[in-house]
């Protein structure tokens, strides 16, 4: 039989959220819960100026329809996403994060570019339009069916988030995720089967976490570009998880191939693995300069220091881990956004590294599920410092081990780090000497029923794990 | 090695491991070439890393399309252009700015203004932005807009002008335009045209509505809000520029806003001298021996010596009430304004607070200053009251006059009441 995927070629477009605040202000990259505070109701218009291209009436009596309802925040937006005041230069940390995923992917970097105006006139960009710059070319990435090349790497603005629309005639934004930085990776239309797709996309995907990125839901937007013999191609948009791309992709090749007349499309990827139509294949994007910015320059220096300072690939990470006695589960766990705090975390304390990655990975999540707090709430009470703090207490001596998670249980419900400590507990010698007095004191007990006499004695603040190993020892 | 091509036409450039293929556009940074990549993105190219290259072929030649045939029947305006953002568009061919420069172009761009209205003459004495002018620019707005008045099928003008320096030729054309019995409005784009949120249209089609509505003067007309929903309508002699990018940078100061202005309606908020049919007379004269002032702590009053040699009369922004450092201060001003006042100069105070007025009555300083000659301008705005100064120094024989016509309301520039 023919192999359905005879003939299949296809392209990853990954678009992935920056983790350093908005691309042209200083505002916070983060999205919001609550009603904004400042609503502005906007018009697009139709752009003229390219004549013969655009029907300029036809344009304008379609776009003024729409009245777009944009809603800001006092503290988290400002005139930038508002197109009340011109882009500020672009953030050299997102620049940077963006140049450190172009040098991971071996692209050679534009020396000077023009920062663009993509055309976008749904009402999802306040001026009508989104920022986009190429930074990068002609790159690779290895897998193990070989090279896959890079045609490009761009950083872009995201959009504003969509909260509602009006029977077509209102839509309503939210300002808080316009211009946050999207670096834009696109690899060229090589990929012949599903599954060098999906493992494609996995390997971005590991060279994306490995720099300042955005985690969760929404953070991350995987399109993939299908052509099968005798189809053009169709673009299959948001792919959410990667796991469903294989049975996807293959399903969307059924469904070309059993086209009597196939049409260049975009598709929406849905979670039952098959996909929907969204509209028509959209024509070359209309481009011009943001002229309100300087042409942008890279110089060779900047490029020397993000290659001195580039960070290393989990692969590496994870052999790394592995050597310092972590479990391979309990490295999965660490590598999973939480490699910097644990370097940093081992760097600086006198501490079994083991015990490190079980405090801020483990325990850490257990304690937050049992008080039902979500992953932000934890990470809001549970921070370096208090890590810190308890990394000391256990370096010095004055808190076991065996103690840690109470502790950390114990701050998670309020209290401070030292107000959880466990009594000053006796040195080992002295535990086995008041053991053996009691042993003494009442001989022939079982060993369970002289840790409730040595608990009754020196409170619940014991170590004992400690207690019952001088127990059986005494005991026998 | 030199560029190859110029803007607008296809190249092959030859670099040290590569060839490029693009459209040259303009550049205006130099020894860098820029170019449109196929995918429609700019990169450039340093000239030195050029190694050759070709021309692939020209530019095409742009063809405008067919205009939209104007219908009678509408309301007839007429249009002076003068530059400024409004009137500008970035041609994407070439990356440059270019301006709109006739009816057809505006047609074009502001499709609903020409739904409306119909233009009969669009007039365009120069183009360039505000910050170029000076009086003699003044002047020919005036003659322009006052040829156009006087044209009794016109109901109207709209001046389209480069924001910054708006509020000084609004003031101009305030005093100038003498009997105008038509609204002229101007109005300015804070956002450019050649993107889809540019702030032009609603504020070129509400200054449409004003113009053939019933209100007579010189008004100055644009967003009210960040919002696209309706604009304001503003005294020409009380208005300023109050923010450097939002949509309704222009306010109204000491005074409330004539009317707003909907692209289908206006509703009118503050008073206004209807229409009339007197023929406009254009008083279009200015001195340009006058100067703005701006006081700050410790500033030496030495440089009055320099403005008295030069200039006949400057406006000084003083203090909120208009104070100058007096008698009790060791920086007193009093001795030489009193010598230059007395040798013919002129001294116009305003407040630097851009909202009240001033008062020489409420301190001594104040009194002191009246005493040396300083003619306190009460709410006027400084540059209005500049222009003022200006307008009335250009005339000959005004200037045994110059206190008294100084502080009479010409053009409605003094409010008697400050609202609250």
């Amino acid at each position: 039989m023919r192999s359905p995927t005879l003939g299949f070629k296809a392209g990853l477009e990954i678009h992935q959220q920056l983790d350093t605040g908005k691309l042209f202000c200083a505002c916070p990259g983060y999205l919001r819960q609550d009603a904004g505070d400042v609503r502005v109701t906007r018009k697009l218009h139709a752009i003229a100026g390219e004549t013969g291209e655009v029907d300029v009436a036809v344009q304008h009596e379609a776009g003024k329809e729409k009245t777009f309802v944009y809603e800001g925040y006092h503290d988290s937006t400002c005139l930038v996403e508002l197109d009340e005041e011109p882009p500020h230069l672009i953030s050299p940390a997102a620049l940077d994060e963006a140049l450190r995923v172009a040098l991971l992917l071996n692209c050679e970097v534009y020396q000077h570019t023009q920062i663009m105006r993509k055309l976008v006139i749904d009402g999802s960009n306040t001026s009508g339009f989104q920022r986009t710059v190429v930074l990068a070319r002609n790159g690779y990435i290895e897998t193990s069916f070989g090279k896959v090349p890079i045609d490009t790497v761009c950083l872009e603005e995201d959009s504003a988030r969509l909260v509602s629309e009006k029977s077509g005639k209102e839509v309503v934004y939210r300002l808080d995720r316009l211009g946050i930085p999207l670096v834009e990776i696109a690899t060229a239309p090589t990929l012949t089967t599903p599954v060098q797709v999906k493992e494609t996309a996995l390997k971005l995907g590991e060279i994306l976490r490995a720099c300042k990125v955005k985690r969760g839901i929404g953070t991350i937007r995987q399109d993939v570009n299908i052509s099968s013999p005798g189809h053009p191609r169709v673009e299959v948009k948001g792919f959410q998880d990667v796991a469903m791309m294989e049975q996807t992709i293959l399903t969307e090749i059924a469904r070309q191939q059993s086209e009597k007349q196939g049409a260049s499309q975009v598709r929406q990827a849905l979670p039952d693995g098959t996909t929907k139509f969204l509209r028509p294949m959209p024509g070359k994007a209309r481009m011009y300069p943001e002229t309100d910015l300087p042409l942008l320059y890279i110089s060779k220096e900047r490029l020397d220091g993000l290659k001195k300072s580039l960070p290393r690939l989990q692969h590496d990470i994870r052999q790394d881990l592995l050597k310092q006695g972590l479990s391979s589960d309990l490295v999965t766990l660490v590598l999973d956004g939480y490699v910097p705090l644990y370097t940093t975390l081992v760097k600086r304390h006198a501490v079994s590294p083991v015990l490190t990655a079980k405090l801020i990975t483990l325990w850490t999540q257990e304690v937050g599920t049992k008080a039902h707090m979500t992953a932000d709430e934890r990470a809001s009470v549970l921070t370096e410092a208090i890590y810190d703090e308890i990394l000391e207490y256990v370096a010095s001596g004055r808190l076991a081990e065996g103690h840690v998670k109470g502790v950390l249980k114990s701050v998670v419900e309020g209290k401070s780090v030292s107000s959880s400590l466990p009594a000053p507990g006796l040195d080992e010698n002295a535990l086995e000497q008041t053991i053996r007095a009691l042993v003494a004191e009442k001989p022939g007990l079982r060993a369970n029923a002289y840790m409730g006499l040595v608990i009754g004695k020196l409170g619940t603040g014991i170590d004992k794990k400690k207690t019952m190993d001088i127990l059986q020892k005494v005991v026998g | 090695m030199a560029f190859i091509g110029k803007p607008g036409d296809r190249v092959r450039l030859r670099l040290a491991q590569e060839e490029v293929e693009g459209t040259v556009l303009e550049s205006h940074e130099p020894g860098i070439c820029l170019l449109k990549l196929g995918s429609g993105y700019n990169i450039g190219i340093s000239a030195d890393h050029i190694l050759g290259g070709e021309v692939l072929g020209s530019a095409p030649v742009s063809q405008l399309p067919s205009v939209v045939r104007r219908s009678s029947g509408k309301p007839v305006i007429g249009m002076v252009i003068t530059g400024g953002t409004i009137a500008s568009v970035l041609d994407p061919k070439t990356g440059g700015v270019k301006p709109l420069a006739s009816v057809e172009d505006f047609v074009q761009y502001y499709p609903a203004l020409f739904q409306m209205v119909e233009v009969k003459v669009i007039r365009i004495p120069f183009k360039i932005a505000s910050e170029s002018m000076d009086s003699e620019h003044w002047k020919l707005i005036a003659q322009e807009v006052g040829n156009l008045v006087n044209d009794p099928a016109i109901q109207g003008v709209v001046v389209t002008h480069g924001t910054d320096f708006l509020h000084y030729t609004a003031a101009a054309l305030s005093f100038m335009l003498r009997d105008l019995g038509k609204p002229v409005v101007l109005t300015y784009s804070q956002r450019s045209i050649d993107r889809p949120s540019s702030d032009a249209h609603l504020n070129l089609q509400c200054a449409a509505r004003m113009v053939i509505d019933k209100a007579a003067g010189v008004f100055v007309v644009g967003h009210a809000t960040e919002s696209d929903d309706y604009c304001q309508a503003l005294l020409g002699t009380k208005v300023r520029k109050l923010h450097s990018s939002r949509r309704d940078a222009f306010q109204p100061v000491n005074t409330v806003p004539v009317a707003k202005v909907w692209p289908d309606r206006v509703t009118y908020t503050g008073s206004f001298t209807p229409r009339h049919t007197k023929p406009c007379v254009v008083d279009a004269v200015c001195s340009d021996k006058i100067a703005l002032v701006k006081f700050y702590p410790g500033q030496s009053p030495d440089i009055l010596d320099y403005y008295a040699l030069k200039y006949k009369g400057i406006i000084v922004e003083a203090s909120g009430f208009g104070h100058l450092p007096v008698s009790e201060s060791g920086n007193s001003w009093i001795p030489l304004l009193k010598k230059h006042i007395r040798a013919g100069f002129f001294v116009g105070c305003v407040t630097q607070t851009i909202n009240g007025r001033v008062d020489p009555y409420v301190y001594s300083n104040g009194r002191e200053l009246i005493d040396a000659g300083v003619v306190f301008l009460g709410d006027l705005l400084a540059e209005t009251a500049l222009v003022k100064l200006g307008w009335i120094l250009g005339h000959y024989g005004w200037k045994k006059d110059l206190e008294k016509k100084m502080l009479e309301n010409v053009a409605g520039e003094f409010s008697e009441r400050l609202v609250c």
